[in-house]
C-alpha cells in the first residue's frame, strides 16, 4: 500500500518477496505447530504438567541422539557400541511415542513455547 | 471482565479514533508511571488463535506505530487489571529502558530461504546393516546435515549484517535449521533510516542470487520488546 | 490453528499473497513481544534453553495439589 509522498512511512507492513510459494510453505510449517487456544492461567493441569515433562524428556532424549552421532564420528565406538546404543536409542524414541499416545498428545503439542526465545524443539 | 492487552506506549492521552480491538471490543488506554497500555474488554478465559483475532491485534498495534513506537504483547495477553498494574509497576524501569532503545524506530523481517540439500548422503551398505546401527546411521544423516545447514545460516546472517549494520540498531537473529527457512531476522531500524535500510538489502540481494528473500515491514519492535531474559541459571554441557 | 475460509475472488497470486501477509503477521504476533508472566531462563552452554512462565507453574502445582487432594476425598 503505498501512500502520498508528504506521509513520511507506510502504515500497513508490505511484504516483498521473488518466491511467495516457497515461503509460504515454510512459514505455514510454523503455524501449524501452534495452539489453538492461549490461556495464560494453565488449561487442563495434568495433561499441561505431562505435556512439560514430556518436552523435557524429549529434548533430552534429541540430545543424546547427537551425542551418539558424536561418539560414533569420532570413531571411538566398536560395531557392538554402536549396535546397542541404536538399539537404546530406537526404544526410547518408542517409549516416548507411546507415552505422548497414552496422554494424548501429538507430535506438534511437545514443543514448549519459550516466548521470546520461542520454541524448545 | 478482563483485559486483552495489546501494546504499551509511552504515556498517551488519547488514542488514534479508529481502532478497534479483538471481538470488535473498544480499545482504551490505561496509564501507569508515566506509561499507557493499549487494552480492550474480553469476556471469556482464552483467546482462539484465529486468523481473525490475530489480524485484530496487529491492526491495532500497527495503528499506533504512526504516532509512536509500541512495545508489543504478545498474542493472547489475557489479564485482570490488578495483574496488568501489578506487571507495571513491578517491571517499570525494564520497560522505560526498553522503551527508551525502541524509540524512534520500527522493525524489519528479513527471512531467507536455501534450496540446498543439506543431508549426507546415505551410507552405501544401508541393507546390511543391523537394526541399531541403521537408526543411528539415519540419525547421523539428519543430525549432520542439520549442522551443516545452521553453519550456513550462521554465515549467511553474519554476511547481512554487515551488509546493514550501519543503519541498523539491533538486531534479533533467529537461526532455523529444520527447514529450507535459514533465516528469519528482525532488523531494528530508526524511521529516517529505512529507505537506506531497504537500499541496501536490495543491493545485497543481488549479490546472492541462489537465496530466496522476503522482506517485511514496517512493523512494531515485537523481536525487541521482550525485557524477560533477565534471570539465567547456566548449566555447563558439551 | 483454524483459518477462515480465505475468500478471495481473483487469481492464484493475490490467494499466495493474502496467505503470505497473514503468516508473517502471525509470525510477529504469536512468536513475539511482551509475555506477562514470571520468568525462569534456563541456559545450557550458553544458549537460552528454557523459559518457564512461572505464573503457569504455580497455578499448575498448586491446582495439582487440589486435584490430587479431592482425589483422595474421594476414595476415602
Amino acid at each position: 500500500m503505498r501512500l502520498s509522498p508528504e506521509t513520511p512511512r507506510p502504515a500497513e507492513p508490505e511484504i516483498e518477496t521473488a518466491h511467495a510459494e516457497e515461503f509460504v510453505e515454510q512459514l505455514r510449517c510454523v503455524a501449524d505447530s501452534l495452539p489453538s487456544r492461549i490461556n495464560i492461567d494453565a488449561q487442563s493441569v495434568e495433561q499441561g504438567l505431562a505435556k512439560l515433562v514430556l518436552t523435557l524428556i524429549e529434548f533430552i532424549r534429541r540430545l543424546l541422539e547427537k551425542q551418539a552421532v558424536r561418539r560414533m564420528e569420532g570413531g571411538d565406538l566398536s560395531p557392538e557400541q554402536i549396535e546397542e546404543l541404536g538399539l537404546a536409542l530406537m526404544h526410547l524414541e518408542a517409549k516416548l511415542q507411546e507415552l505422548k499416545t497414552q496422554f494424548g498428545l501429538a507430535d506438534e503439542d511437545l514443543n514448549l513455547d519459550l516466548g521470546p526465545i520461542g520454541r524448545l524443539i | 471482565m478482563k483485559l486483552y492487552v495489546y501494546c504499551l506506549v509511552e504515556g498517551m492521552d488519547e488514542l488514534p479514533h479508529s481502532l478497534k480491538g479483538i471481538a470488535g471490543a473498544a480499545v482504551r488506554l490505561l496509564s501507569w508511571e508515566k506509561v499507557s497500555l493499549v487494552v480492550s474488554e474480553f469476556a471469556g478465559d482464552a483467546v482462539a488463535v484465529t486468523r481473525e483475532n490475530a489480524l485484530a491485534h496487529a491492526a491495532v498495534v500497527q495503528g499506533l506505530l504512526e504516532r509512536t513506537t509500541p512495545l508489543p504483547f504478545r498474542f493472547g495477553a489475557l489479564v485482570t487489571e490488578e495483574q496488568l498494574q501489578n506487571y507495571v509497576s513491578a517491571k517499570r524501569e525494564a520497560l522505560q529502558v526498553k522503551l527508551e532503545q525502541v524509540r524512534g524506530c520500527v522493525e524489519m523481517s528479513v527471512k531467507i530461504i536455501s534450496d540446498r540439500d543439506w543431508t549426507e548422503e546415505p551410507a552405501t551398505n544401508i541393507g546390511h546393516e543391523k537394526p541399531g546401527t541403521a537408526f543411528l546411521s539415519e540419525k547421523r544423516r539428519e543430525i549432520l546435515g542439520g549442522e551443516a545447514r545452521a553453519q550456513e545460516a550462521k554465515r549467511v546472517a553474519g554476511w547481512l549484517e554487515g551488509q546493514v549494520r550501519e543503519v541498523v540498531r539491533e538486531i534479533d537473529f533467529k537461526p532455523n535449521t529444520t527447514s529450507k527457512l535459514i533465516v528469519a531476522s528482525g532488523y531494528l531500524v530508526e524511521r529516517v533510516r529505512l529507505d537506506e535500510f531497504r537500499q541496501k538489502v536490495a543491493a545485497a540481494r543481488q549479490h546472492r542470487p541462489e537465496l530466496h528473500f522476503l522482506v517485511s515491514g514496517p512493523w512494531a519492535p515485537y523481536s525487541f520488546a521482550n525485557i524477560d531474559l533477565e534471570f539465567k541459571t547456566h548449566f555447563g554441557v558439551s | 490453528m483454524s483459518f477462515e475460509q480465505i475468500i478471495v475472488s481473483g487469481n492464484s497470486d493475490s490467494l499466495e499473497e493474502s496467505e503470505l501477509s497473514l503468516l508473517e503477521t502471525l509470525d510477529h504476533v504469536l512468536n513475539r513481544g511482551l509475555v506477562i508472566a514470571g520468568e525462569i531462563t534456563i541456559a545450557v552452554a550458553d544458549i537460552d534453553l528454557i523459559f518457564i512462565g512461572l505464573n503457569v507453574m504455580l497455578s499448575s502445582v498448586e491446582t495439582a495439589q487440589e486435584v490430587l487432594r479431592n482425589r483422595q476425598a474421594k476414595t476415602e
